[in-house]
């Protein structure tokens, strides 16, 4: 706060408007509802949480009792049904990011190569609804789509072309081609500003040179969407492996993967501090996913120039 | 020149498909909530309003949406006032403290759902300050998911914004007050709306974080769907969704009109 202090003293005396100087006002006052608001109902809660996932588990019991232990964390490494639940997690997120990407990438440059404002509007349109609408409403709708007597198994079925339906839905696919459709609008939007931003000249070189369309995509295209691709990865892969309502919906509770154990822990069987552990566990480990991006972010600006 | 389309086949096709997989679910929605059976089979077997009109009498379905629509509408008039003043300081303090807060407002979005719900649920119930499955609790819960949206709309709109126009307007004699008025305010009013906009569908569409905070029996439209697909595919339940679905597709329509999709997207 300080610094934000001089910064807004300094610039009174280097100019004259508002949010400046209005008698004894400070520009930093304006942030101040926010920072409080936020320091109370979002850091205060989000530490304590993790704070009491190092307390001794006692069902039922949700006060602090300060019995410092990492039983919680223990637990979850050596039981199978919970480290093999961060594997599940982890191995959904990466599928369903990778499948978000094969669809969407196609879908942004089309989107990122036309021209025609309204056209274009039109699609942006689409995209952003289809985003922004609650996830439940659209599980239902890829609920009547894949259920054993849904749509997809029923014209099937009437068609003969299968005898008995096919098990799209309460098991892993159902749950990755939930959560591609929840995705999949992420991925897009964090691709058309990079493909848009490639300059037509580049490919145009390549081909001039010799290389077939194919050979152009390949080589320069591709290459220079990488942050994109990294940043729609990663934004997709996060949203994955935190969502609880895709899992619990298309997975019909038998896709246990962590959010749905922690829902469990805690309201079914009121152990709030192991709980509590694996929710640090399943933010570690999206924290783990952004530092891998860095990483990989870093490595592909190091190769470009 | 070679004389031909600057996209590529496959790639229209794939992003045909990729509509397809975006847009059908909500196609399905729209049919199940018209469908004149019990249940929307294949083939469907016509149209009609009965689950519309069953939607529009059911004290579950119908009372879930107005308490969203409320609770929406509260989240976004808090969110949209200290958003935007939070807003103002980040586009025009260039102090290292303002660099950090820019993060600092993203936090909420970047926790997981659940585990924001679940650490507010544990912080009402163990400090006991009685907000524990309140409309309160819940209304705090998502201001935190909707500041976001509406601090990064109005930052963007202050991005291109000169303050030496508030400066000429205070040449020219009028107050501090008066020019931020006529001058900032005007020019920033789009992007503010749009971030309006985006707050109330980001709170009329939570889900994860209401899990835990949601009051019995009054629960918000999301959670209610959520009850009722558990068990039942209720097509009352779908035409509840064709509202929600009219509710975002028109808000985002009005948004496209006020501010540049793609600024506000980084897209």
């Amino acid at each position: 706060m300080a610094i934000a202090e001089t910064q807004a003293i300094s610039s009174i005396r280097s100019g004259g408007s508002i949010t400046e100087a209005l008698g004894g006002f400070r520009l930093w006052w304006l942030v101040v509802p926010a920072f409080v608001l936020f320091l109370c109902f979002f850091v205060v809660p989000a530490v304590s949480l993790f704070a009491i996932a190092f307390d001794k588990s006692v069902p039922g019991v949700v006060t602090f009792a300060g019995n410092f232990t990492f039983d919680n964390f223990v637990r979850i490494f050596t039981r199978p049904l919970y480290y093999m639940a961060i594997l599940r997690s982890i191995g959904i997120a990466a599928v369903v990011a990778a499948c978000a990407l094969v669809i969407g990438y196609p879908l942004a440059f089309v989107i990122a190569k036309t021209e025609h404002p309204g056209r274009n509007t039109f699609l942006m349109i689409l995209v952003l609804s289809a985003m922004q609408l609650d996830t439940v409403i659209r599980m239902y709708g890829l609920m009547v789509l894949l259920g054993d007597s849904g749509l997809v198994n029923g014209a099937l079925l009437a068609s003969g072309l299968i005898s008995k339906p096919l098990p799209l839905m309460y098991n892993t696919f159902g749950v990755v081609v939930g959560l591609v459709q929840v995705t999949l609008p992420f991925m897009v939007l964090s691709l058309i500003g990079i493909i848009k931003a490639i300059h037509p000249s580049l490919e145009e070189a390549a081909r001039s040179l010799g290389a077939t369309r194919a050979q152009a995509f390949w080589r320069v295209v591709l290459p220079l969407s990488m942050p994109g691709i990294l940043a729609g990865s990663l934004l997709v892969f996060a949203l994955s492996i935190s969502s609880y309502v895709v899992p619990a919906l298309m997975g019909g509770w038998k896709v246990m993967v962590l959010p749905i154990h922690i829902y469990q822990q805690i309201a079914e069987t009121g152990r709030w501090q192991f709980g509590a552990a694996i929710a640090v566990v399943l933010f570690l480990t999206s924290l783990l996913a952004v530092f891998i991006y860095h990483k990989a972010a870093a490595r592909t600006a190091g190769g470009r120039t | 020149m070679r004389d031909e389309s600057p996209i590529p086949l496959v790639f229209k096709v794939v992003a045909g498909l990729a509509l397809l997989v975006l847009l059908l679910p909500l196609a399905i929605v729209v049919l199940a909530g018209l469908n004149a059976g019990d249940y929307l089979t294949f083939p469907p077997q016509g149209l009609s309003l009965r689950w519309v009109k069953a939607f529009l009498s059911s004290p579950v379905f119908l009372s879930a949406y107005f308490y969203s629509f409320l609770l929406a509408l509260a989240a976004t008039a808090i969110s949209t006032v200290i958003g935007t003043l939070a807003a103002l300081y980040l586009a025009r303090s260039g102090s290292r403290a303002a660099a950090f807060l820019r993060g600092y407002f993203m936090l909420p979005i970047v926790l997981p759902g659940v585990v924001l719900g679940l650490s507010l649920y544990v912080f009402f119930t163990t400090t006991d300050i009685g907000l524990a499955r309140t409309f309160t609790g819940l209304l705090i819960c998502h201001v935190l998911v909707t500041s976001p949206f509406v601090i990064a709309t109005v930052t963007a709109s202050l991005v291109g914004f000169d303050v030496s126009l508030e400066e000429a307007a205070r040449s020219l004699g009028a107050s501090p007050w008066t020019a931020f008025r006529k001058v900032t305010l005007r020019i920033i009013a789009p992007g503010i709306s749009a971030g309006c906009i985006f707050a109330f569908i980001v709170s009329f569409g939570q889900f994860e974080t209401t899990l835990f905070l949601s009051v019995p029996n009054r629960e918000p439209l999301p959670m209610a769907m959520y009850i009722s697909l558990r068990y039942k595919f209720e097509p009352t339940a779908a035409a509840a969704g064709i509202f929600a679905i009219a509710l975002v597709v028109i808000s985002t329509i009005i948004t496209s009109r006020l501010v540049s999709l793609r600024r506000v997207f980084r897209a």
